[in-house]
């Protein structure tokens, strides 16, 4: 008995759960009765027998509910968004201030997903590309190399046990010149795996690939990078076969590699391919063997997982090879230890990436709660439109509208708002990324960066889950309301639209959070703001204003050091000599770039300290009238002269800092420090300047002559009277008439430099894309704020109408306005001020010289907000006052 | 003919919908008695679905043809207060010009020779 009761609840129970599919409104009326229905045809069945009348039974029940349940719902929703269409046509200003709001909001959602995708989460564009794992070496200091040498590469491909393959890849700038054109480009140097590991085949010819019996390849032969393929050759396959010259070096075209292949490179894209087997093309100078030195650290590497195998697992392997390397090869390798993650925790390069990824976790968070707010907005703009459809409701409800449907029907109506919001915040985020990426891309015509901002599908289909997202939580507002509201007190209101106590707190509350949201972002973005300003007002150590830079690389036309040195030589004189230098000077790298050498250095004679470790130095390849170009303060000692040439001793200079860690409180000049291996006299003591960044702490820094390093490229500082941009014509001029062949590259103020490179760049990006959100967040509150104040004045019209004839004057109408939104915005600023104080904490480490309880920015930024949401109730209020109180009383 | 019109604005109906109607012609009917005549008078080729014959009824509700009724024919019978439904008049009417419309086309059918007559006309 009990058996068949439990058999029977079951069977109900099930009915019960399957019916739950249909909607509300079908269940309520219908569902007793399909329940009924069920229940007797699976009475009948048991009642024939037999298990399988009762399996067919259920199979056709659960056929039915699929088919029929959903073709319910989409009724409903065709009839609601044809009704909400109709009712948005009716208000059109209603609807247009909606979707703009809320195309505002989310074209900032939009651009933030891009860039977060672009940075963490979009695949390489190779053969199951969450296979690839990056594997570097872990550094202490940002400035030490991360990257691996072949021979090391070689070894960890020996860990077969988890690793499929491994591959290399190091970039390059070269000259490529064809038909007499020539063009600078990017260039990954690949190991000759680097294409069967990715899987990536060629789209015409072929592509770089192991052959049997040879150790690596040499052959002078380029893959092209397809888009490069497209834009330089039109994508003519006939240019397969054909000879280039690569930094003046024939090289064979052999291939084109695949379409969809975009290449390894986060923020760089490759032109084109060579062997590693090549790269002495590429490096004038290194007279090593590069497959045999280890201490060679060029490749980035990248390597597949075998299936199944997990990144710690892969992490202990391969932890055993470089232990086995730090103990064979103690010189190079003792403090090797390998960081190994997923490729795309390595963007754009293993030491940066989680830095990278913490920025932009911070600007989504960002754009979130200008999402947040534009959500809010809308809630706020539903909410004053259905005070005045209260009748509208009423009425529904009084006719039999069940709740359920009515708040259904609302939902509708704000997602469907929003999906158009959505599809015009799209275009508008596609526009803003263009131009972020050319923003990026124009930073430096060094390095060809072009970053992959583009809005793909996966992006579009966050957008639109947002968007209704969005879309659902306003228009819960508006229906919670409706369920709370009396329908016979609505049906009352004669036309005046329904003002219940809980609608009026809604909004209050809705007001109060943007304004407490808008605080939040404006702080957010004060504190960036600050942070640039405290960036721009440190000590660089020389004097950037007045300096104008150009670059070349005499290098890439096969020049050899003394070549190099005698273009130098002429050109600098020739530059000199142009009306209005005062002085110019040579420099390998200059300052605070994207660029720069740093060195290990050691004092002569070494500290017996066993556990003393060499620390790494900023080091700078100067010609002699460096520091009175950059007006670089000498301490001690004297400047590089004629004498200090490749034919005498090495010297160097260094700086306060250098001197005072390695001889404190003696004078360094005439002593001998270990640079990199190379035994350098001391001659001078410059002041301390900021090398790398200028959030960086004072950092030892040594200089060298020019005419004993003999760089392959190099920029020229040049310091003039005359305003910058009248000088570049006759820079140019005088590179092109020492030597016409040597492209002249990057002629820009040195304040320019700094303000792309990775001195100002990161905090103007930062400070620029929070105060466009912060701008954003206050304009969207600014409108709830004076859409809620002219709701209330309108409410209030007659009640001034009657004050204003009894006497009352403009100024009492308004102050008593003013008073009433004064609290909200001060409530508002209050709780902001809690939630910035919290969410600056998270800011902390992005941060540089600004507390993130910085005072100032917290005051400022409270007064503003004040006098916005002043202003934005000032408005309205004026407006109430210059009504005509007998025209309103006679409304009444 | 006005109301001609009227009717013939629902057509045409789907079999589903037109069996439910015919179902009803002769009196109340709950629906899972709708759903056995069907299957009964088609000898079981035409069974419908307890959810689709729902959203059938509801939509006919919805367009006025056919009603919920309060009389229940038999209340001993009527073990579990189920509601039963009633051809309206415009259901009525609906229903014939929908077999009207069906008709016209067999006859349309038979003057081309596509079926043959019956035998006994």
């Amino acid at each position: 008995m009990s058996g068949r009761h439990r058999a029977r609840s079951w069977t109900e129970r099930t009915i019960r759960a399957l019916l739950r599919a249909f909607p509300f409104d079908f269940r309520a009326d219908h569902g007793r009765d399909l329940e009924q229905t069920l229940r007797a045809q699976h009475r009948e069945a048991t009642a024939r027998g037999g298990r399988g009348a009762l399996f067919r039974l259920w199979m056709e029940i659960l056929g039915d509910v699929i088919t029929t349940a959903p073709r319910e719902h989409l009724a409903i929703l065709k009839q609601d968004t044809a009704y909400a269409l109709r009712a948005l046509r009716r208000t059109p200003v209603f609807a247009a201030s909606a979707v703009l709001t809320l195309a505002l909001g989310m074209s900032a959602t939009t651009g933030m997903l891009a860039i977060v995708n672009a940075v963490m989460f979009r695949p390489l564009t190779v053969a199951r590309p969450d296979e690839i794992i990056s594997i570097s070496n872990r550094t202490e200091s940002l400035s030490a190399s991360p990257w691996v040498s072949y021979r090391d590469l070689q070894d960890y491909r020996a860990a077969t046990r988890v690793l499929a393959d491994a591959a290399g890849f190091s970039i390059r700038f070269a000259s490529l010149k064809v038909d007499g054109a020539a063009d600078r480009i990017t260039i990954d140097l690949v190991t000759d795996n680097y294409f069967s590991m990715l899987g990536i085949g060629a789209a015409t010819g072929r592509v770089i690939q192991p052959e049997r019996g040879r150790p690596w390849i040499d052959d002078r032969v380029l893959v092209l990078a397809h888009s490069y393929w497209r834009t330089r050759f039109g994508s003519d396959p006939r240019i397969v076969g054909r000879t280039v010259r690569l930094n003046g070096v024939p090289f064979t075209v052999v291939g084109v590699a695949s379409a969809r292949f975009r290449g390894t490179e986060p923020l760089l894209r490759a032109a084109a391919y060579a062997p590693a087997g090549t790269f002495k093309v590429f490096s004038a100078g290194y007279s090593g063997n590069p497959f045999e030195d280890r201490a060679l650290r060029m490749f980035t590497v990248l390597a597949r997982l075998n299936p199944g195998v997990t990144i710690a697992e892969a992490q202990a392997e391969l932890d055993v090879k470089a232990a086995t390397l730090a103990r064979d090869f103690p010189s190079t390798h003792k403090d090797v230890s390998l960081q190994i993650v997923p490729e795309t925790h390595a963007r754009p390069t293993p030491q940066l990436g989680p830095f990278l990824r913490r920025a932009s976790t911070a600007l989504a968070g960002l754009a979130a709660l200008v999402l947040l707010i534009t959500s809010a907005n809308l809630a706020n703009l539903l909410i004053a439109r259905t005070a005045t459809r209260g009748r509208e409701v009423a009425l529904r409800t009084a006719l039999g509208a069940r709740r359920g449907r009515i708040v259904r029907q609302f939902v509708t109506e704000s997602v469907a708002l929003s999906v158009v919001g959505g599809a015009v915040a799209i275009p508008i985020g596609v526009f803003a990324m263009e131009r972020l990426r050319a923003f990026v891309a124009g930073a430096s015509a060094a390095a060809t960066l072009d970053p992959d901002f583009g809005v793909d599908t996966t992006v579009m289909a966050a957008a639109l889950g947002i968007a209704v997202g969005a879309g659902v939580v306003a228009g819960l507002a508006p229906a919670l309301w409706v369920l709370r509201s009396d329908v016979a007190e609505n049906l009352r209101g004669a036309g005046r639209g329904v003002t219940t106590r809980f609608g009026g707190a809604l909004r209050s509350t809705l007001v109060v959070v943007q304004v407490a949201l808008s605080l939040t972002l404006l702080v957010s973005g004060g504190l960036f703001v600050r942070s640039l300003d405290r960036a721009r007002a440190v000590d660089l150590g020389f004097d950037p204003n007045g300096l104008l830079l150009a670059s070349a690389s005499p290098a890439l036309q096969g020049y050899d050091d003394e070549q190099r040195l005698a273009f130098y030589d002429r050109v600098r004189n020739r530059i000199a000599a142009i009306p209005g230098v005062e002085i110019a000077s040579w420099i390998q790298f200059p300052p605070l770039g994207i660029t720069g050498n740093s060195a290990s250095v050691a004092p002569e004679p070494r500290p017996v300290d066993p556990k003393w470790r060499p620390p790494i130095a900023s080091e700078g390849v100067v010609g002699p009238e460096y520091f009175a170009t950059a007006r670089i303060r000498l301490v001690e000692g004297r400047a590089f002269e004629g004498r200090d040439s490749a034919a005498n001793a090495p010297v160097a200079i260094v700086n306060e800092r250098l001197a005072q860690m390695f001889w404190p409180d003696q004078s360094p000049v005439g002593r001998y420090l270990i640079a990199n291996d190379a035994r350098l006299e001391i001659v001078g003591v410059v002041q301390n300047g900021k090398y790398q960044n200028v959030a960086e702490a004072p950092l030892g820094a040594l200089f060298r002559p020019l005419a004993q390093v003999a760089p392959g490229s190099a920029s020229i500082a040049i310091r003039t009277s005359r305003a910058l941009a009248d000088v570049g014509p006759d820079v140019r001029h005088a590179f092109s008439t020492v030597d016409p062949d040597v492209a002249i590259y990057d002629v820009r103020a040195m304040t320019t430099h700094l303000d792309n490179g990775s001195a100002f760049f990161p905090f103007r990006l930062a400070a620029f894309m929070t105060s466009l959100f912060g701008g954003m967040g206050i304009l969207l509150a600014s409108i709830g704020l004076y859409g809620m104040v002219a709701y209330q004045v309108g409410q209030r019209a007659q009640e001034f109408g009657v004050r204003m004839a009894l006497g009352a004057v403009a100024a009492d109408i308004i102050r008593d306005v003013l008073w009433h939104s004064g609290r909200f915005a001060v409530v508002g600023i209050a709780v902001g001020l809690v939630l910035s104080a919290g969410v600056a904490q998270l800011l902390r480490g992005l941060l540089v010289g600004v507390s993130p309880f910085d005072p100032v920015t917290y005051v400022l930024v409270s007064v503003f907000l004040t006098a916005v949401c002043l202003l934005a109730s000032v408005i309205p209020a004026r407006r109430a006052t210059a009504l005509n109180p007998l025209a309103t009383l006679r409304a009444e | 003919m006005a109301s001609d019109a009227r009717a013939q604005a629902f057509l045409p109906l789907t079999p589903p919908t037109l069996h439910t109607l015919v179902a009803l012609a002769d009196g109340d009917k709950h629906g899972y008695a709708i759903i056995k005549e069907v299957a009964r008078r088609t000898e079981g080729t035409v069974r419908l679905s307890a959810g689709t014959l729902y959203a059938i009824i509801r939509r006919a509700e919805d367009d006025g043809l056919i009603v919920e009724t309060d009389e229940r024919p038999d209340i001993a019978l009527d073990d579990e207060r189920r509601r039963y439904y009633r051809l309206t008049p415009l259901g009525r009417r609906v229903a014939a010009a929908e077999i009207g419309r069906l008709e016209s086309i067999v006859e349309m059918a038979r003057a081309k020779k596509l079926v043959p007559r019956p035998k006994s006309v």
